[in-house]
């Protein structure tokens, strides 16, 4: 059996049968062992090595499986790093296996000879270039321990074609792996408890560490247990669930004021799988400037990077949210006040949709929004790309599963989510899958339209038209006094026609009283279908935190500037 | 080149596992975290790569360490001012 086919022979007993590529020279090897009849891994066509490392990171983040993707050397390889530092910044955890040019040949500016080593050692958790043929099988078991335990991440296996070539007998079973047991909490847990019962005002908030951990039962009962208000970040969205009567939706740039309020009041920030990021905190020097701050995390270098953690507690997130609803089961806190509180500026100052009564007034982003969770099955995967869209799904949408919500967070990767919807369909055949984009990101991965007609896809695409790129024109708007900069996008193609090209049925609504049917209409549709929404161009993400600024201080509506019409508003033409 | 003023220097000890890309690893991490390798001694022998390194910055060290332990290759990190604060065992 040659190197390559112990690949395939590792991802089956690892049960991965789906993987994501593109073949090229180098790593023909692997792609001529995937012709055998007996080979347990279904291979997926993409049409871009970006849509390959996109699409199985839209897969690990749906079913929490570990995304595995492939391609040639050189172009190959380069065409999936952004994919893969997507995947990195969010700790997604992949596998990505691409083909090097013959041992004897690296070093020489060989044809389609690229350092990949080189070129990704800052956006993957560990990488390999196999030098050994006998190395391969123990290198691919470490890979994917590493993949997915304590802060999962991308592991990247470069193989010269060679290796792939040599015979390296039959597959025997691997060693066990046994991971370094992380440190007992009970102490850290105990204090914790005792900062939240001295708390008159404690807040919980959360990131996408709580699913990462597989920790969202416990994170829920933790949360229903202490009853504490909450906020989450964008990758956090869907933790509290559809049922907790204290969440306050997302914090930070975008977030609701509800959510910046009530951290800027707090005196205890509980943070639970976050590493309070830019985006999440504005200026961190004012960030909960009340609060002290018990930071939960696998990873200890998220302590004190940003924020000085009074008590920090690295361990198994589940573990330690379990061990603490416990004590609170037992003894309840009293924090009714505060509660009370959060929950006025819930009502006062949370997300609310304008609804539009005018049945001919153009749809608003949020309302449409507000809809669609209204009307999508509990079970729907939405996969944004990045932009307005994105924002506004975070906004209005509402999710009953971290899983549920594919977002681009760390990289805010435009192109996203189209694969990153394949993806998820692949994992999850049986469920609604729907790509919320717009038209700059659309563009940026139209070609996955083709792997969606080949494997018939039932994917949901919206499309949110407004003929530019609106969170840049947004941010020229507000912050650049109005000087609209390469945004304009009014040539875009016919994107109807594009999406007939792909054997894929369409609608266009432009107007509010369409909304409602426009999205029943593709929800019932047995197949991949295409909503494409026209939306007013001059609309912005409200609120909004200028750059550099307090998240207490957030600008809305009523603080936008008088005059919107652009001071050099471009043509394409 | 010595430190600039508002720079403190700092002493790292790093045993690492001898793969190919492992001082690459190692001097990117303390760049991109914000340090510059001043003084840098490689030594190899039969349990790896023996490292040690002087380096300056203006961000805390522990910052620094906390992410140079997260390496997978990296067995074992100490400063002389400070205790050994970590050795993992290579899978």
């Amino acid at each position: 059996m040659n190197a390559a086919q112990h690949i395939l022979d590792a991802l089956q007993r690892h049960q991965i049968d789906t993987v994501f590529g593109y073949p090229g020279g180098c790593i023909m090897p692997l792609y001529d062992a995937l012709v055998a009849e007996d080979v347990g891994v279904e291979h997926v066509l993409c049409r871009h090595e970006q849509a390959c490392a996109l699409a199985a990171d839209g897969y690990a983040r749906a079913s929490g499986r570990t995304g595995v993707c492939i391609a040639t050397s050189g172009p190959g390889a380069t065409n999936l790093i952004t994919g893969v530092a997507n995947a990195h910044r969010d700790s997604i955890p992949m596998l990505v296996i691409t083909g090097q040019v013959p041992s004897s040949l690296i070093g020489t500016d060989a044809f389609q000879e690229t350092d990949v080593l080189g070129m990704t050692l800052g956006i993957v958790k560990h990488s390999y270039l196999v030098t050994e043929a006998s190395d391969l099988p123990a290198i691919m078991e470490e890979a994917l321990q590493l993949a997915e335990s304590g802060r999962p991440g991308p592991v990247w296996i470069d193989i010269p074609k060679d290796i792939l070539l040599t015979d390296i007998g039959e597959p025997t079973a691997p060693a066990p792996t046994t991971a370094t047991p992380l440190p007992d909490p009970t102490a850290e847990i105990d204090e914790a408890l005792a900062m939240l019962r001295e708390a008159n005002m404690p807040l919980l908030y959360s990131g996408g560490g709580v699913s990462l951990a597989h920790a969202e039962s416990a994170f829920r009962r933790f949360a229903k247990a202490s009853r504490l208000p909450n906020v989450v970040t964008l990758k956090g969205i869907g933790n509290p669930g559809y049922d907790n009567a204290d969440q306050m939706g997302m914090l930070g740039l975008h977030g609701s004021k509800a959510a910046n309020m009530a951290v800027d009041t707090c005196d205890l920030l509980m943070v639970v799988g976050a590493r309070l990021d830019d985006r999440a905190t504005g200026a961190v020097s004012t960030f909960a400037p009340n609060a002290k701050v018990i930071h939960i995390d696998t990873d200890a270098a998220e302590f004190g990077k940003l924020r000085a953690a009074d008590l920090a507690i690295r361990g198994e997130l589940g573990a330690i949210l379990n061990g603490m609803a416990d004590a609170l089961v037992r003894q309840p806190l009293t924090i009714e006040n505060w509660r009370q509180q959060c929950a006025t500026w819930r009502k006062t100052q949370g997300f609310q949709a304008a609804i539009n009564e005018d049945p001919h007034a153009p749809i608003s982003g949020p309302e449409f929004m507000r809809q669609l969770t209204d009307i999508a099955p509990r079970d729907a995967i939405v996969a944004c790309d990045v932009g307005q869209h994105q924002m506004w799904v975070a906004q209005y949408c509402r999710f009953d599963h971290p899983r549920n919500h594919l977002s681009s967070g760390g990289l805010g990767t435009m192109g996203f989510g189209l694969p990153a919807a394949i993806g998820a369909q692949f994992a999850f055949p049986d469920r609604p899958v729907i790509n919320v984009t717009g038209d700059g990101s659309f563009m940026m991965n139209a070609q996955e339209l083709a792997t969606i007609r080949r494997h018939r896809l039932p994917i949901k695409l919206i499309i949110m038209d407004n003929q530019c790129l609106g969170m840049v024109r947004q941010q020229q708007e507000l912050f650049y006094e109005n000087r609209e900069s390469q945004i304009n996008l009014d040539d875009n193609p016919d994107f109807l026609a594009l999406a007939r090209a792909f054997d894929i049925p369409t609608l266009a609504i432009q107007r509010t009283d369409q909304v409602r049917r426009g999205i029943q209409t593709i929800l019932a549709y047995d197949g991949p279908m295409l909503l494409h929404v026209s939306i007013d161009r001059s609309e912005n993400v409200w609120p909004i935190v200028k750059p550099g600024a307090s998240n207490r201080d957030m600008l809305d509506e009523s603080q936008r500037p008088t005059s919107t019409t652009a001071k050099n508003k471009e043509s394409a033409a | 080149m010595t430190a600039s003023a508002d720079h403190t220097t700092h002493t790292l000890s790093c045993r690492m596992q001898p793969e190919p890309a492992a001082l690459e690893r190692l001097c990117q991490v303390a760049r991109i975290r914000g340090f510059r390798i001043e003084e840098m001694q490689v030594r190899t022998d039969a349990d790896g790569l023996a490292i040690d390194m002087v380096l300056s910055g203006q961000r805390s060290i522990d910052m620094l360490r906390r992410q140079i332990e997260k390496l997978h290759t990296v067995c074992s990190l100490r400063s002389p001012e400070q205790a050994l604060t970590g050795i993992r065992q290579s899978a």
